[in-house]
């Protein structure tokens, strides 16, 4: 019974650290492609200031969702083992 | 650095259309057939705009050949959103069928309605066509382009020949087609053209100034409505 | 919390034990229509936006008004939810789910219009590759991101403790419950953890939303165009996002409570503060609406002048006063006295308002690109069957998702009624104390009436 418990336990724990990998993945993703723009319009010095006005204010924003998602995922996770 | 614009004398233009045919024929401009004329989807790079008497309407007071104006601030390249339409050094706007996505923005943003879409795919290339110039694909967003070939074209060929373009060796095919030679083309940036002397005359408007685009083609009529 | 003996909520997990077959029958009809719009969709992927009505000069039409208007639909969920908890209000609880899962479900819709409307939708990467922060587009595709991302968080995590409750009392899909519920077990540090979350979610989404139909409205108003070129169009759109967000969220509940037989969480109390909410967005949005053009007649701009009339008098006045009698009349002669019949009353102001705000767009839309500041003919617009089946492929699209979601997550937090009902009555309480004066002691009272005697 422990086995079986434990072996379902190890996929939930992978699992959930994919679900996390995931979402990292697709907000890095974004923080990225902001960040390629920016790079693309200072080559091409076609109006770089939108590029970097607009990343001030939404790269930040994704940055405190994946700190808030994080936050989520380690405190509640955090606390199994202290049932 | 050349700036390319237009002079079209509004008292001499006598509304025959010419320039409207010679730039299709020019530019492999499809024919979109009857049925999609009626819908109105005709694709005119360069269009005559008539306009009427406020007093007798009906009747036709002036004609006005209208290509891209070419803005030097132009509203259309601002909110393209994949660089598909841009202001080149020599003052062209220019436009690029294989990166535009057709979301049509250039086209809502244009207070001059200068641009036209291929609303379905109107042609494949044929034979008859004019080779200089691309045959545009279905979906995207085409405009007058000053001729920009025949500029490439005077430019190899003066390259080739080992000396300098020509000052009137660079003409677009609607202001070659005028009979009345009523467009006049050129270098606005030489103090000695004929277009930087015309566009300083007293005849001298640009459509709709007030709105800030700058345009480059520069229009010459005696009475009033200018602007 | 999450005490899985607890039975009285049992009707919140109905739907996702069972299944009827009023289910089968909604996903049929709903099918039928996303078939229309699909092959309303292939027909102009494969031929061009030609089988559409648009042309020259009207070369916007049905696709960008739907994706204004449901990009505006997705404004219900922060307003109920995010706004609602940072103020404390208690008749939220039941609502707050149903308004999260529209915003979600509605934003992929919004954003699939402009991908339905481009002319060239195989090179849609393009925006990905090459795209010009210029572009007002541009700005859309970050804020609506942002926005999605926020909203899906922001519906995830206060799901977590619902998933847990599934996890453990649902017999199928134990698996992807467990993983979802990222170990939940209810206890305190958890709860903390959560309630910390949601807080900051709940303060970031508000101007994230904000920020989102204002970047809409300024694809229209960062043009020249007579009646676009307004300074109002931010506030304008983000007020009428509100206005219609309600309303869908209102016709939403009405349409679960009655399937799933909800109608002792959904009362009609619920249903009295969401209209008079809605009776005041009606007012705000009427002031926009005489604000916009009331200074266009005063100054009389003659290019802007033609646009007026057009939608006045010209061919588009069915819309505009079908627009003013759908968003203005109808709504305040139904809500302005919510005494009997709330529910009856709500649901017909609300599905007017939606017809209206949809009307809203259209009018914004078309008949400033039908009147060109060049002597062009007008251009007028007649949509074809193509753009009708976009149009209800789009709903039953949205109608779809958010059946299924129903049927996979509770429509109502389990967690928050039952928090309502254990702790939300003493945490009031406790409240209202702080807001009254405090309690003077006894002995200086009398000493103060012996000085005055």
């Amino acid at each position: 019974m422990r086995g079986e418990r434990s072996v379902s336990e190890r996929t939930v724990r992978r699992l959930q650290w994919l679900w996390l990998v995931v979402a990292f993945g697709l907000i890095g993703g974004i923080i990225t492609w902001i960040a390629h723009l920016i790079r693309t319009a200072w080559r091409l010095g076609d109006v770089p200031s939108a590029s970097i006005g607009i990343s001030i204010v939404s790269i930040p924003i994704f940055l405190t969702m994946l700190g808030v998602i994080l936050y989520v995922f380690v405190g509640l996770r955090g606390d199994r083992g202290e049932r | 650095m050349a700036l390319w614009g237009m002079v079209i004398d509004l008292d001499r233009c006598t509304g025959c259309q010419a320039c409207v045919m010679a730039c299709k024929a020019e530019n492999n401009v499809p024919p979109v057939g009857a049925k999609e004329a009626v819908r109105g989807r005709i694709i005119s790079w360069m269009q005559v705009l008539t306009e009427e008497d406020e007093e007798h309407p009906g009747e036709v007071k002036r004609f006005v050949p209208r290509p891209c104006l070419q803005c030097d601030d132009p509203p259309c390249t601002k909110v393209c959103p994949v660089y598909a339409t841009y202001r080149n050094p020599e003052g062209i706007v220019a436009q690029i069928y294989a990166r535009c996505i057709g979301c049509r923005f250039c086209m809502a943003a244009c207070p001059y309605n200068a641009k036209y879409f291929n609303w379905y795919r109107y042609q494949k290339e044929a034979p008859g066509q004019n080779p200089d110039v691309s045959v545009r694909p279905k979906g995207v967003v085409e405009k007058c382009t000053f001729c920009h070939h025949r500029l490439q074209k005077a430019r190899e060929r003066a390259l080739a020949e080992r000396r300098e373009v020509a000052p009137g060796e660079y003409v677009p095919a609607c202001a070659e087609a005028c009979p009345a030679r009523a467009i006049i083309f050129g270098d606005l940036s030489d103090p000695g053209s004929e277009v930087h002397r015309l566009a300083r005359s007293p005849r001298a408007f640009r459509l709709l100034e007030a709105l800030g685009t700058k345009p480059k083609v520069i229009y010459l009529s005696e009475g009033e409505g200018r602007g | 919390m999450a005490d899985p003996a607890d039975t009285r909520d049992a009707a919140l997990l109905a739907p996702i034990e069972r299944t009827g077959r009023g289910f089968y029958w909604t996903v049929g009809l709903l099918s039928l229509l996303i078939l229309w719009g699909a092959i309303a969709y292939w027909t102009q992927f494969d031929e061009g936006l030609g089988v559409t009505g648009l042309h020259q000069p009207v070369s916007w039409g049905f696709y960008i008004t739907n994706f204004v208007f449901f990009i505006g639909i997705s404004h219900a969920g922060t307003l109920i939810s995010a706004i609602l908890r940072l103020s404390k209000a208690e008749w939220r609880r039941p609502i707050t789910r149903m308004a999260e899962v529209i915003t979600v479900m509605v934003l992929f819709i919004g954003a699939g219009q402009i991908l339905v409307d481009l002319g060239r939708p195989d090179r849609m990467l393009n925006i990905i590759r090459y795209g010009r922060y210029q572009s007002p587009l541009l700005w859309d595709a970050t804020s609506i991101s942002a926005y999605l991302t926020a909203s899906l968080t922001y519906l995830y995590i206060p799901m977590i403790p619902d998933i847990a409750i599934l996890r453990d009392r649902v017999g199928k899909r134990k698996l992807f419950y467990s993983v979802l519920a990222l170990g939940w077990t209810g206890t305190e540090r958890q709860q903390r953890v959560l309630n910390r979350a949601i807080a900051i979610l709940a303060v970031l989404v508000i101007p994230i939303a904000v920020s989102v139909h204002t970047v809409v409205s300024f694809v229209f108003s960062m043009t020249l165009q007579p009646m676009w070129h307004s300074t109002i169009f931010g506030p304008y759109f983000v007020v009428g996002a509100i206005f219609s967000g309600i309303a869908a969220l209102i016709v939403a509940m009405i349409a679960f409570r009655k399937a799933y037989g909800l109608e002792s969480y959904l009362k009609p109390i619920h249903f009295r503060y969401l209209g008079q909410l809605l009776l005041v967005m009606s007012l705000l949005w009427f002031y926009f609406t005489f604000a916009e053009y009331l200074t266009g007649y005063y100054g009389s701009e003659p290019e802007e002048m033609k646009v007026f009339w057009s939608k006045f008098t010209g061919p588009f006045w069915p819309f505009f006063w079908g627009m003013v009698l759908t968003n203005f009349f109808i709504p305040i002669l139904c809500l302005m006295r919510l005494g009997r019949r709330t529910i009856g009353k709500v649901l017909i102001a609300s599905l007017s308002v939606t017809v209206g705000m949809w009307l809203e767009r259209f009018i914004i839309v078309v008949p400033t690109l039908s009147n060109p500041r060049l002597p062009f003919g007008e251009g007028l617009y007649f949509p074809t069957w193509v753009e009708w089946g976009e149009l209800a492929g789009s709903f039953a699209l949205f109608a779809l998702f958010y059946v299924l979601f129903t049927k996979v997550f509770p429509v109502i937090s389990i967690w928050e009624i039952r928090e309502g009902r254990e702790v939300g009555l003493k945490e009031v309480e406790e409240r209202l104390l702080t807001y009254l004066p405090d309690a003077a002691e006894p002995d200086v009272v009398g000493k103060r009436t012996e000085v005055v005697k």
